[in-house]
C-alpha cells in the first residue's frame, strides 16, 4: 500500500497528477519529512502507471527537492527546506495570478475566492 | 532510440482479403506500446505475423533486430508471448507446467515464478483444464514472465476477462518494472486499463495504421469542444479538417479536435467559434479519443461500402 492516494482524471497528465499527490501528502502530513518513499517499481504496481512515468515523476520531486535519494540506501522524503525565494514568487505571482484570472472569467468575486481559499486551507489542517 | 519491434510496410493476405496493409511501425526499446483497433482491424494478423506464426505477404517485420522469419530460439527465449485463445495443456498442473517451461530458458527465475505465482493467486496443484478463463490467461502470463523476457507480446490479454482478473494481470505485468530493457507490445481492443500504462499508442483500423504516437501527445492534443450560442447553433464553414463528430442542436455545438491542445491550438478553436457566447474544451481520456476515432472509421468505411 502506498503511503498517499492520487485520484486520476482520465485526460490529464498522469505525471502532474502523481506529482501532485505526493506535495499534497507532504503538506497533509500523510508523509514526513525523512520517511521512506516507495520504489518506482511499487509506485508503478500500486498506481498502475508505466514505470517510466514513474521514475519520471521521482525525478521531478528529486530535482524539485521534495525527494531525497540516499545511494545504496532508496529514496525519502527531504528534511523539509525553506521554501526558496524562486519558489515563493512562483506561487504568489504566477500561480494566484493564474486563479484571479480564472476567477473574473467565470464572474467570481473577491469574496468568494477568499472564502475558497479559507475553505481549502482549512481542510487540509483537519 | 532503438526499436524492439520493427515492421516495415507489411503486408499480408488471406485470399483476397488484406488483412494487414503496408504497416510502417516502430516500437520504441523499454516502452510500454498499446496496439488497438476495432475487432477484425488486423491487431492479432500483426502481431502473428511478428512472430513469425505467419509470413508476410509482402514487406517485413523485424523483431530484438532479426527479421521475423528468422528469429531462433536464442530470441524466442527472450519473448513472452500470450495469445487470446492460449492453448496450454489441460492435463498439467501448474506445477507441472512451470517444471515443463523452465529448462529452455536460461533465465528461468524459480524464486521469481513462485512469488509471482502467489501475487497471482494460482494453484500448485490443479489441472488447467479446471481453470476459468481468468486463471488460464494468468497462468499463460506466469510461464510467460518467469524467465524476464526482454520483449512481452500479449494479444488481446482482456477479453473474457473479469474487472479483478484484468487488474491483477496487469500487476503482474509491472512486475517486470525495476528491470532494465524490457518493453511490451499489448494489443486490445478496449482501452480502460491501458491509459496508464502505455506510452505509446498505435491506432489500426482495416489493415492500417492510423496513427502511433505517444500517449501524452496523443492526450494532450484531442479536446472535447462545447460552444453555446445566443441564438441557433450552427456549424462554421468550412468545417475544420482536425474536428471529429460534431453535432449541433438548439444553442449548442460539440465537436472533437484532434489538435486544440497543440501550440496555437485553443486560439485557432476560438477563432472559428467566433460567434459563440461560450466556448469549453476540455481534455478527453484515451478512452474516448479512440471510440471518437473508431466511429470514423466505421462510418468511412460504411461510406466506402454503400459506394
Amino acid at each position: 500500500m502506498l503511503p498517499f492516494s492520487v485520484s486520476f482524471k482520465p485526460g490529464l497528465s498522469v505525471h502532474e497528477q502523481v506529482a501532485y499527490a505526493v506535495k499534497k501528502a507532504c503538506v497533509t502530513g500523510q508523509l514526513r519529512p525523512g520517511d521512506a518513499f516507495p520504489s518506482v517499481r511499487s509506485l508503478s504496481q500500486e498506481l498502475r502507471i508505466n514505470p517510466n512515468t514513474a521514475h519520471k515523476v521521482v525525478g521531478t520531486l528529486v530535482a524539485e527537492g521534495l525527494l531525497e535519494v540516499r545511494p545504496g540506501i532508496g529514496t525519502f522524503v527531504s528534511r523539509a527546506p525553506a521554501a526558496t525565494r524562486g519558489q515563493r514568487r512562483t506561487l504568489l505571482h504566477e500561480e494566484i495570478e493564474r486563479l484571479v484570472v480564472e476567477a473574473r472569467k467565470l464572474s467570481l468575486d473577491l469574496q468568494e475566492v477568499i472564502d475558497a481559499v479559507r475553505d481549502q486551507w482549512e481542510r487540509l489542517d483537519r | 532510440m532503438t526499436s524492439i519491434i520493427q515492421t516495415e510496410s507489411l503486408s499480408r493476405r488471406y485470399g483476397r482479403t488484406e488483412a494487414v496493409r503496408d504497416l510502417t511501425l516502430s516500437v520504441p526499446e523499454g516502452s510500454i506500446f498499446a496496439f488497438v483497433g476495432p475487432n477484425g482491424a488486423g491487431k492479432t494478423t500483426t502481431i502473428k505475423t511478428v512472430m513469425n506464426i505467419l509470413e508476410p505477404t509482402s514487406g517485413r517485420a523485424t523483431v530484438l533486430g532479426i527479421d521475423s522469419r528468422r528469429l531462433s530460439p536464442a530470441e524466442f527465449r527472450q519473448i513472452g508471448y500470450v495469445s487470446e485463445n492460449q492453448e496450454m495443456p489441460g492435463w498439467m498442473t501448474i506445477r507441472e507446467l512451470l517444471n515443463y517451461c523452465a529448462p529452455f530458458y536460461p533465465t528461468w527465475d524459480p524464486a521469481f515464478a513462485e512469488d509471482l505465482r502467489r501475487r497471482l493467486d494460482l494453484p500448485l496443484n490443479r489441472r488447467i483444464r479446471d481453470f476459468s478463463r481468468g486463471m488460464r490467461m494468468k497462468a499463460a502470463l506466469l510461464s510467460s514472465l518467469a524467465y524476464r523476457p526482454k520483449l512481452l507480446v500479449l494479444d488481446e490479454p482482456f477479453a473474457g476477462l473479469d474487472a479483478l482478473v484484468r487488474d491483477e494481470f496487469i500487476q503482474g505485468i509491472l512486475e517486470l518494472a525495476e528491470q532494465s530493457q524490457w518493453s511490451v507490445f499489448i494489443s486490445s481492443h478496449d482501452i480502460d486499463e491501458v491509459e496508464r500504462l502505455a506510452d505509446w499508442i498505435g491506432v489500426i483500423s482495416e489493415g492500417r495504421l492510423y496513427l502511433a504516437e505517444p500517449v501524452a501527445a496523443l492526450v494532450g492534443r484531442f479536446r472535447s469542444i462545447e460552444a453555446t450560442f445566443e441564438g441557433e447553433a450552427t456549424m462554421p464553414r468550412p468545417l475544420p479538417e482536425r474536428w471529429l463528430a460534431p453535432e449541433v442542436a438548439g444553442h449548442t455545438l460539440r465537436a472533437i479536435d484532434a489538435k486544440a491542445g497543440e501550440a496555437g491550438g485553443e486560439d485557432r478553436v476560438r477563432e472559428v467559434l467566433r460567434g459563440a457566447a461560450r466556448v469549453e474544451m476540455s481534455p478527453m481520456s484515451l478512452k474516448a479519443i479512440f471510440m471518437a476515432l473508431a466511429r470514423t472509421f466505421r462510418s468511412a468505411s460504411r461510406a466506402e461500402g454503400d459506394r
